[in-house]
């Protein structure tokens, strides 16, 4: 057991990360995906990423610690999501697993048709899949029940699942139905070199609330709307910074003019992601008001920041943070006002450096990465088995959705057999394993140096 | 014509081959002829000609009709055209350019020539489309937008593309630093 487990640590994974959603859009899944490759990468794991075209950005781009990444051009037809096609994306996929020499396809977010795509095509090829999921969804409404049949079919015959929380494994598992020995706990971290507090503490004579949210129905809008004037009245010497854009905005401006708060609260818009951090240590508390959260990535930049935060007690944000750095409460107008005069009153005892080192002893990516590792580790050991022994698991998705995903992997089957014969495998050539980039640099410099002498 | 051959691969449809001419290096890639396509192309016209037969000796009167089935007969040859390349050639001048060629079966040669000036670096670029990624051989050209492909109509495998890049790059190279000893003379004489 132990000679295994010494196998597992020092064998290294070629990963494929797919996604609909990677830089240059930013957000939760961007940047846990960027980060987690980078630190992958660290760890001397090979990386590649799959995303679709994003406008001119498309092919093959290199990032930081040479990530490597592909655009493939699909175009997004809905919500930067690719055009669901079902078999078409087969080719491409079925290159880049060829040529990059994948072990490991890893798929991120429920809500990327791309990654459902990519993880059924690896599994018919007969690759080791892995798939996280990081948002919570409902039961009741049609979107959510065709989401969750999608979710069905890929999770039916996966390898590993992870979850950013025990809240979203729990959700994920009822939806899918999947076993739960199947699904790991992996949380979302926070790059704490980044998001440090300011050197200088800030006076409390006038206590600055700041909210940064897509300013939309699911993440507490309109809750900000009754809120925020009931502790202006409250409490005069709060102030409201208010960065984020969105289809709610609209509502806040009209608060603003209707009780007369313009000098007690600024709207920013949109506030790049490279910005967030200034924004942030202008304030003593931060504000989260989602109304459904699996994780919640913003109150850890917020705490890594030194703010105190005040959040709704939704899905997995409570598992979050510790107690003596949040305070909860219900998403009801009330109750929120309660909490946030809480988080008034013990504002004298937080000390930001503190907290801040608190958070860069709980969440690392480095730690994220290595329990990755492990759950890489678990799906190589997986047995292989063939397309016959697999049909079962669909089955029992539903009466006739089982049959239906039957079909739809036979059918796979007949076009991946069909892909080897027009193209085979020996035709593809493998790429070449291109060192970290600084390296490259440094040799540039000095050839530089060497024809300038 | 004294011939020096330097190398010959052979991969699948490709067939590379490195000689040198009288101090010009010449990089040349053959591909076989495909008689499929030839067939095909056959069939494209015979199809069109059955077409144009039709509407022409047909008892109606030339009508909307026979105007589309004529178009549609022109498409389809046109799609299953096959003008066959025999082989794409990189011609390597040293101190004057590269010179690249594409000949047809045809016997009908198409020549670009890039001067020496013009090359900032020679590239080897993946490519991706949506059904497919290969490896390209570009040529980074001085004050333009867009990379010059060395082979247009040929996709050859990356072990072929490689050793006529590095050809490319010690060209380029050479001359960069033949240039820069030739500005470097003037200050050593004024010393």
């Amino acid at each position: 057991q132990i000679s295994h487990a010494m196998d597992g640590q020092s064998r290294k994974h070629r990963i494929l990360m797919v996604s609909d959603f990677f830089f240059p859009n930013f957000g939760g899944v961007e940047s846990h995906i960027y980060y987690l490759s980078q630190c992958l990468l660290k760890l001397g794991h090979k990386v590649v990423v799959m995303t679709h075209a994003y406008g001119k950005r498309s092919g093959v781009r290199y990032v930081t610690g040479g990530l490597k990444v592909y655009y493939v051009p699909w175009r997004p037809f809905l919500m930067q999501n690719t055009l669901p096609t079902l078999f078409m994306t087969f080719p491409i996929i079925r290159t880049i697993l060829i040529r990059e020499r994948i072990s490991v396809v890893h798929g991120h977010q429920a809500f990327s048709t791309l990654c459902h795509e990519a993880l059924m095509h690896a599994r018919t090829m007969g690759y080791k899949v892995v798939f996280t999921d990081h948002s919570l969804y409902g039961f009741a409404d049609v979107g959510s029940i065709h989401m969750n049949k999608v979710l069905q079919f890929t999770l039916a015959d996966i390898d590993q699942a992870i979850c950013v929380s025990h809240t979203s494994k729990e959700n994920t598992v009822l939806r899918s139905g999947i076993s739960p020995d199947k699904v790991f706990m992996v949380p979302n971290a926070v790059d704490t070199a980044m998001f440090t507090p300011s050197s200088n503490r800030l006076s409390c004579d006038e206590i600055i609330i700041v909210v940064i949210s897509r300013l939309v129905y699911r993440k507490g809008a309109d809750l900000l709307v009754e809120v925020i004037p009931e502790v202006c009245r409250l409490f005069p010497k709060v102030r409201f910074i208010v960065g984020g854009d969105g289809p709610k905005r609209v509502r806040l401006e009209e608060m603003r003019e209707k009780f007369s708060l313009q000098d007690r609260v600024e709207m920013l818009g949109a506030v790049p992601h490279a910005q967030v951090r200034s924004v942030l240590i202008s304030g003593h508390i931060f504000l989260n008001s989602s109304l459904t959260e699996a994780f919640c990535i913003a109150i850890l930049e917020a705490a890594s920041c030194g703010l105190l935060t005040v959040s709704t007690r939704v899905g997995g944000v409570p598992e979050v943070l510790p107690d003596d750095m949040i305070v909860l409460a219900e998403p009801d107008p009330e109750d929120m006002v309660r909490a946030v005069r809480q988080a008034i009153d013990i504002l004298p005892g937080i000390d930001p450096q503190i907290m801040h080192r608190r958070m860069k002893k709980l969440y690392s990516w480095d730690d994220v990465a290595k329990r990755t590792e492990i759950v890489y580790d678990r799906a190589m050991q997986s047995s292989n088995t063939n397309l016959l022994d697999r049909l079962p698991r669909y089955l029992t998705c539903g009466a006739w959705a089982g049959k239906l995903f039957c079909l739809v992997m036979i059918i796979n089957y007949l076009v991946w057999c069909l892909l080897e014969f027009l193209q085979p495998a020996e035709g593809i050539e493998e790429v070449p394993d291109i060192g970290p980039l600084h390296i490259h640099s440094d040799s540039v410099d000095d050839q530089c140096e060497a024809q300038r002498n | 014509m004294v011939q020096e051959q330097k190398g010959e691969t052979s991969s699948g449809m490709y067939t590379y081959k490195h000689h040198g001419d009288k101090g010009v290096d010449i990089h040349e890639i053959f591909v076989k002829k495909s008689r499929t396509r030839v067939l095909l192309s056959y069939c494209g016209l015979i199809l069109l000609l059955a077409i144009v037969c039709r509407s022409l000796l047909g008892k109606e009167k030339l009508c909307l009709e026979s105007v589309w089935s004529v178009t549609f007969g022109i498409l389809v040859a046109k799609c299953l055209q096959y003008k066959p390349v025999k082989k794409e050639s990189v011609v390597i001048m040293p101190s004057f350019g590269v010179q690249l060629e594409i000949h047809f079966w045809s016997g009908r040669v198409d020549r670009h020539f890039v001067p020496i000036g013009k090359i900032l670096k020679p590239l080897l670029n993946e490519c991706v489309t949506p059904v497919t990624c290969y490896w390209s051989l570009a040529l980074l050209l001085r004050d333009e937008e867009e990379l010059k492909l060395v082979f247009q109509k040929f996709r050859p495998p990356v072990k072929m593309l490689v050793p006529i890049w590095r050809a490319l790059c010690a060209f380029t190279d050479s001359e960069c630093t033949s240039r820069h000893s030739t500005v470097s003379k003037p200050n050593r004489s004024e010393a």
